[in-house]
């Protein structure tokens, strides 16, 4: 199956699993920044949890299809539209040739994602079809798509059965987040003062906000590094205080080396959380133990587990 | 527990290290281990990620320990020598003069300095492959500029608090640009993406002009 891109949106990207095992190597991790959405569409379209689907930003996509196939959007609060009639997210929906489907702009979240059955037909880069745009790795000739693009599809192995995700397992969408985090390496160079707002601030999501890392406002930081820390790995998740005083979430394009102070860490079982972040949202880190951040993520395997069967290598 | 160990966040485990070698050098025994998500070496730390689900953190920082009794202090030095050809100074390196007054050399001085020795890639990170290349001691005060360029040429060669760093990729950077490299250092469609690795030897040998222009047009 093809389709067109009538309109791109924003930042539309072809995504799927990370690239993983070369952080050492300068290679970023990039794939879906919200994995639980791209694996909650996939699974209404038969398709493996990672196959590689669409990942808008903000304002939505419209796509016109050349044949008939499955398609399924989740991720954030917006309306979709087949032929001028809305549809919902969280549905297995038929397309047939000469259908244009359109996905509004996102309300609540920052991204949707658009599954389609079969996956998105593109070449694996360096172990994965995820595209990183900073380097033009991945997807469809590295780049955001375009109108006129055409996108074609892996054939499917035969029809997917008409699904909804039930209730209980659509992540809610919202615009004040909460996110499990533990100290970083360098938390020490925080003041006691800083160090007490770091877990005490509501923060809001600065302007500055994209699939590299979003910088959080509300609190200035005092770091005591002096501006000279030797240049050490980070990871999607880290937050780095540079000397301005303003943290700096890392996402899923985060690079590899950094040389601010890394004085948090969001734990693992809410990474797939920072791919909804949009400028104006608000923020609280919460601070977990080591032991409890590990109780909880196995907890979210549990539960996802149910309707996500392999979500381990999702979340 | 050792005391060099500490966990940094959920799934991260970082050890200091002396120095940058023997941070590659645990690096690439964790690496063949095979019981890590990543092992990343910086310049002078080891940080590797672990799959929280299957390993609780009290057992990654016990595997940390042991692996750091069992790593060699430094790897096997590579025989290879990396010849990395630069033509210095021009369009190619806008910064070279800047770089040259505040070292207070001429510009041959400086290429004769930066050529005359061999250097150690002590990390690839930023972006893929780009290159920390230290050792280039006389460039020691050498700072960022100030307000970092909107885009470089891949293939610039920057100098910085000394080190000297490639840039594999077009892309932003702060690094004073002193000249530029026709050489392919990052390619994914070469069998082996990357041309360095960390703890390859390096040489830059100065070319000019013309012989730049031949390289790209091979």
């Amino acid at each position: 199956m093809t389709f067109t891109v009538l309109k791109p949106g924003l930042q539309t990207t072809v995504q799927a699993g990370p690239r993983t095992g070369l952080r050492h190597l300068g290679v970023p991790a990039a794939g879906a920044a919200d994995p639980l959405s791209l694996a909650l569409a996939n699974r209404l379209v038969g398709n493996p949890l990672l196959a590689p689907g669409l990942e808008t930003t903000l304002n939505g996509v419209s796509l016109g299809f050349q044949s008939d196939g499955f398609v399924a959007i989740t991720g954030a609060r917006a309306k979709a539209w087949l032929n001028s009639e809305q549809v919902k997210l969280h549905r297995t929906l038929a397309v047939a040739a000469g259908d244009e489907l359109e996905i509004g702009a996102a309300r609540l979240g920052a991204r949707n994602y658009l599954a389609v059955a079969g996956g998105i037909d593109v070449e694996e880069v360096l172990g994965s079809a995820s595209t990183y745009l900073p380097a033009g790795l991945g997807g469809v000739h590295g780049k955001a798509l375009r109108s006129g693009d055409v996108v074609a599809t892996v054939p499917a192995a035969g029809t997917p059965k008409t699904l909804k995700t039930p209730k209980e397992f659509r992540p809610p969408a919202s615009n004040s987040w909460a996110l499990r985090a533990c100290y970083g390496a360098e938390v020490d160079l925080l003041n006691k003062e800083s160090r007490f707002d770091l877990f005490d601030t509501n923060f809001s999501v600065g302007f500055r906000a994209d699939r590299m890392g979003l910088q959080l406002e509300g609190a200035r930081f005092e770091v005591t590094s002096g501006g000279r820390l030797a240049s050490a790995p980070v990871f999607p998740g880290t937050i780095q205080c540079p000397e301005d005083g303003i943290p700096f979430l890392l996402s899923i394009d985060a690079q590899t080396i950094g040389g601010y102070p890394r004085v948090a860490q969001v734990a693992r079982a809410d990474r797939h959380l920072i791919g909804q972040l949009r400028p104006g949202d608000h923020l609280r880190l919460l601070w977990r133990d080591v032991g409890s951040a590990r109780d909880e993520l196995l907890a979210k395997h549990d539960y996802w587990g149910k309707w996500l069967p392999g979500i381990h290598d999702v979340i | 527990m050792n005391p060099g160990v500490r966990l940094c966040g959920d799934d991260v485990v970082s050890v200091a290290c002396e120095d940058t070698q023997s941070a590659q050098a645990l690096a690439d025994h964790l690496r063949e281990s095979g019981e890590w998500l990543e092992c990343v070496a910086g310049i002078a730390s080891c940080v590797a990620q672990f799959d929280l689900a299957a390993v609780s953190a009290e057992e990654a920082v016990r595997r940390m320990a042991s692996a750091l009794r069992d790593a060699p202090a430094a790897r096997d030095a590579d025989a290879e020598v990396v010849e990395v050809p630069v033509c210095y100074g021009g369009d190619h390196g806008p910064d070279l003069d800047d770089v040259c007054e505040r070292l207070g050399l001429s510009r041959e001085a400086f290429i004769e300095l930066h050529t005359g020795s061999e250097y150690g890639v002590d990390m690839l990170g930023f972006t893929p492959g780009f290159a920390f290349i230290g050792g280039f001691e006389a460039a020691q005060e050498v700072p960022r500029r100030s307000q970092p360029r909107v885009r470089l040429a891949a293939g610039s060669i920057g100098i910085a608090g000394g080190r000297t760093g490639i840039y594999t990729l077009p892309s932003p950077g702060g690094w004073q640009i002193v000249g530029r490299t026709p050489m392919r250092l990052f390619d994914t469609s070469s069998a082996q993406p990357f041309r360095l690795r960390a703890g390859m030897r390096v040489r830059f040998v100065a070319i000019g002009p013309d012989e730049f222009d031949g390289w790209c047009a091979e």
